[in-house]
């Protein structure tokens, strides 16, 4: 056979480089060179605004303060919570684990509603605050920076605690005990040891949430706007209602190009990324940390959270759902099934429903597949020109939905291939906003593999194929899996995308939950959300029974 | 050949299918002679049940929704003219000075409907490039447990005084409150009645259906927005009130239109004349919507369109004059 003198991992970065140009490079070029265009002629007069308009600056400083504290946060939140419910000897840590993960697949704009019906000025909480307190108002405010920053801390810091996470349960334990061993205190481990080896995940996840943070159109929508705090995404829309394309993409590439330099800034923090590799194929679970006189209080401590950040926003948004309007008093007269017998029997819903767990399973598994293989292109195979295939699939994170969407139309909706009206434009546009998810959660999962477990697998005469499937599949699949429930979850939910995508029997949850909530129907709008939270609760326990616990999150 | 790659050839192979089997799909829908294509942003029950009492009535003809909110529209709008023209066979938003823009680019197709005779000469285009297939309007809503009916304002120039307990949407982001915006500058000629709202901290939000939402939640006691939204509330036991304002209220004919480029000129028409027709407005009406007709009677307890004092809007100055209105409404209301 010849193919033993042509690297085949040039075959494989050929055709993900020719997917990533069809999905990503494309579609985004269509829609960039249009910033460059004023009435058809080169200019860059939508630059000029941009820098020009107080608003429009104001509001890029915004988002730029905004996901920096929502990163920090997160990180530090996701991080602790993380080790505590992975690494620690606390009771229930499953359970636990999946109920800090459940509030992900809220809706944004939903969250923030939550957030308003708990700490808003007539909020639940805000009002038992008042009445134990005797305060005249309560000493927060939900609209503004403050709120803002904190609802995009309680919807992101998953992204951290997830990855980490999946990179706890993956570490070799013996580095621990050695260091053990030699007489060293568990904090002095812990700062020493397992801090130094998950900071690849901490720092992946982090990006992530700073990135989403930065994109987020919702929640800054519905809490922003009374305070008159105005971020990129607020603004971008508002560009787009006018509708000012070259402005809305001379926006849009601002927040791409603070996301790339975040990211730069990241890869050069990693470098020396050798540092990190320890999975070297042996399956030791690192040994649990006894908590002692600790377990409870820390215990009690984390069911606190859990209940204020997980458990709180879904009753409050099943609560919603029961309610006959939005705003009724809470009697037994105001509690009505209505809304989900109305739901229920909604075909254009049912449709949705169907529609959306096909689009979010293909999506979840295909982006993970080519992710992973960008993935190992960059990162194991270290191949010439692999780098720029990785980053270029990161982009469409920083874009803005609604602009992603606009991509794909102006890319795919025109003959000879036009895919416009139908499910695989939605597909398309999915891939392209989640593919990023893919790339950076294996990027950290495989940065902890080790490489000589490949070249021993190279050297012993395995080709390519044998070799992703036998090495690399297995030891990325924690990480893969955690991938997936990332793009799993919001692409069931997702709005922006689809919102202006979707045709007649294509429709999406988003979709339908935005309609409803648009036209008023908030409460129909919650119940539809509520179906679907029940039936990733029920998916998630029937996978981790059939795996015995393996899947699921 | 090793499992892995076969298994990977295998998926290729279907997804392959799968695209193919779209495709037919596709040309088999854009074949069939009987289709439209609506876009709307009429609230998605309302515009399904009305679409199928229109096919109930002519089979031969059917109408497929595309729906969202006016912004969202816009922009698809938007991008399909940058490649190959506007997909839809007709449209059906609340945002009036869109129409203007369209009718400029002439990308509407001038249609008299037998039916438009019964119609105000108002609230339709002389030459038949659109007319209101429904009207909504801008009111004051009343939460009666924040602010008793008897201290509500009676007016909009009142409705400022209510500070912080008063809300109002986004023209930014929604057309019927960009209408109303630009029909409170043309009567005051300036901006005082925004600097007054200002200056009492009068609250701002997204939309009309977030206006509505929030007062019927007790943040608000009195908010501006579109009646059909407060009447829904009602309906459903929200202790809300409608004020129509002593200064008039605002009249947004939600307009509805042929797009130029239609494959089906025949089936659009009998859609548009459905809607302009009694038969569609009594339909309509039995949704709480206020009817483009004289001779059809509004939903009980609402007024008629002649008995509604309106606030004159000028379209054409708000549609040419748009960048500057917005620009001006951030610098006053949002800054």
């Amino acid at each position: 056979m010849t193919a033993t003198h042509f690297d085949r991992r040039y075959l494989l970065m050929a055709a993900v480089g020719v997917f990533v140009s069809l999905i990503v490079i494309y579609p985004l070029w269509q829609v960039l060179f249009r910033s460059f265009l004023d009435a058809g002629v080169l200019s860059l007069k939508s630059y000029q605004k941009v820098f020009s308009y107080p608003s429009y600056y104001r509001a890029l400083l915004n988002s730029v303060w905004v996901s920096c504290a929502t990163g920090t946060l997160c990180m530090v939140m996701g991080t602790l919570l993380a080790f505590l419910v992975i690494r620690t000897d606390l009771p229930f840590k499953k359970t636990l684990r999946t109920l800090l993960v459940l509030p992900y697949a809220l809706p944004s704009f939903f969250a923030a509603i939550a957030w308003i019906q708990l700490l808003g000025p007539q909020g639940y909480l805000a009002r038992l605050v008042l009445q134990v307190f005797g305060f005249a108002t309560v000493p927060w405010s939900i609209y503004g920076a403050g709120g803002i920053v904190f609802v995009l801390t309680v919807h992101y810091f998953i992204l951290v605690f997830i990855t980490v996470a999946g990179a706890l349960e993956r570490m070799d334990a013996s580095l621990e005990e050695a260091a053990r061993a030699s007489g060293a205190g568990t904090s002095q481990i812990m700062r020493q040891i397992t801090l130094p080896l998950v900071l690849p995940a901490i720092m992946a996840g982090g990006l992530l949430a700073f990135i989403g943070a930065l994109a987020n159109f919702g929640i800054p929508a519905l809490l922003g706007m009374r305070a008159r705090f105005f971020v990129l995404t607020t603004s971008i829309y508002y560009a787009l209602a006018i509708p000012d394309f070259g402005l809305a993409t001379a926006l849009s590439s601002m927040l791409v190009l603070v996301a790339l330099l975040t990211m730069a800034l990241q890869f050069g923090i990693q470098r020396g990324e050798s540092r990190f590799t320890v999975i070297s194929g042996k399956a030791v679970h690192p040994s649990e940390l006894k908590l002692r006189s600790l377990r409870y209080p820390l215990f009690l401590l984390i069911s606190a959270v859990v209940v204020f950040i997980s458990i709180l926003p879904i009753l409050s948004m099943v609560l919603t759902a029961l309610m006959r309007y939005w705003g009724a008093p809470l009697s037994a007269a105001n509690l009505t099934l209505q809304n989900f017998i109305y739901v229920l029997g909604f075909e254009t819903a049912q449709r949705a429903i169907m529609n959306s767990l096909f689009l979010a399973g293909v999506a979840a598994t295909a982006a993970m597949f080519v992710g992973t293989v960008i993935s190992y292109l960059h990162v194991k195979a270290r191949l010439k020109g692999s780098r720029a295939l990785d980053f270029f699939a990161t982009i469409p994170y920083a874009v803005p939905h609604t602009v992603i969407a606009i991509a794909m139309i102006l890319a795919w909706a025109k003959p000879p291939v036009s895919l416009y009206g139908t499910l695989w434009i939605i597909l398309v546009a999915y891939l392209a906003v989640y593919l990023p998810f893919a790339v950076r959660t294996t990027n950290a999962t495989l940065q902890q593999v080790h490489d000589s477990l490949e070249e021993a697998a190279k050297a012993s005469g395995a080709k390519l194929f044998p070799r992703l499937r036998d090495i690399i599949l297995p030891l990325a699949r924690p990480g893969m899996i955690a991938g997936w429930i990332l793009v799993f979850m919001p692409a069931l939910r997702e709005l922006t995308v689809s919102i202006l995508l979707y045709a007649y029997h294509t429709e999406t949850i988003g979709v339908v939950v935005y309609n409803m909530q648009d036209a008023g129907y908030r409460e129909i709008a919650a119940a539809l959300a509520s179906i679907v939270m029940g039936l990733l609760i029920l998916g998630n326990t029937i996978l981790r029974k059939l795996t015995g616990g393996v899947a699921g999150f | 050949m090793n499992k892995f790659s076969h298994k990977l050839s295998l998926t290729l192979l279907a997804v392959c299918g799968m695209l193919a089997l779209t495709c037919a799909v596709v040309l088999a829908q854009a074949k069939s002679p009987g289709r439209v294509l609506l876009y709307t942003s009429v609230p998605q029950q309302l515009a399904t049940q009305f679409a199928d009492a229109f096919m109930k009535k002519r089979p031969d003809v059917k109408v497929e929704i595309y729906r969202a909110g006016s912004t969202e529209v816009g922009a698809k709008i938007a991008a399909e003219r940058e490649v190959g023209g506007i997909r839809a066979d007709l449209l059906w938003l609340a945002d009036a000075p869109v129409y203007y823009d369209l009718r400029k680019r002439g990308e509407l197709l001038a249609y008299i409907s037998p039916e438009s005779k019964a119609i105000p000469a108002d609230l339709k285009d002389p030459k038949g490039y659109f007319a209101a297939g429904r009207l909504i309007n801008m009111i004051i809503g009343v939460n009666t447990e924040v602010v008793p009916l008897k201290d509500a304002p009676k007016s909009w120039k009142e409705f400022p005084e209510h500070g912080k307990k008063a809300v109002m949407g986004n023209p930014l982001y929604s057309g019927s409150n960009f209408v109303t915006v630009a029909a409170f500058v043309k009567k005051d000629g300036d901006w005082s009645w925004f600097e007054r709202a200002r200056a009492k901290g009068v609250a701002i939000v997204r939309g009309n259906s977030e206006a509505a939402t929030a007062l019927a939640g007790k943040e608000f006691g009195v908010a501006m927005t579109l009646d059909y939204i407060v009447a829904g509330l009602i309906k459903k036991g929200a202790p809300l009130a409608t004020v129509w304002p002593s200064d008039g209220a605002i009249s947004v004919p939600s307009p509805i239109a042929i797009i130029k480029g239609t494959k089906n000129p025949t089936g659009s028409k009998t859609f548009v004349d459905y809607v302009l027709s009694k038969e569609g407005q009594e339909f309509l009406v039995k949704q709480e919507v206020i009817p483009v007709r004289d001779d059809v009677k509004p939903p009980a307890g609402q007024p008629s369109a002649k008995q509604i004092k309106f606030m004159p809007i000028p379209y054409e100055w708000a549609a040419d004059n748009a960048p500057a209105i917005r620009e001006k409404f951030e610098k006053t209301m949002l800054q």
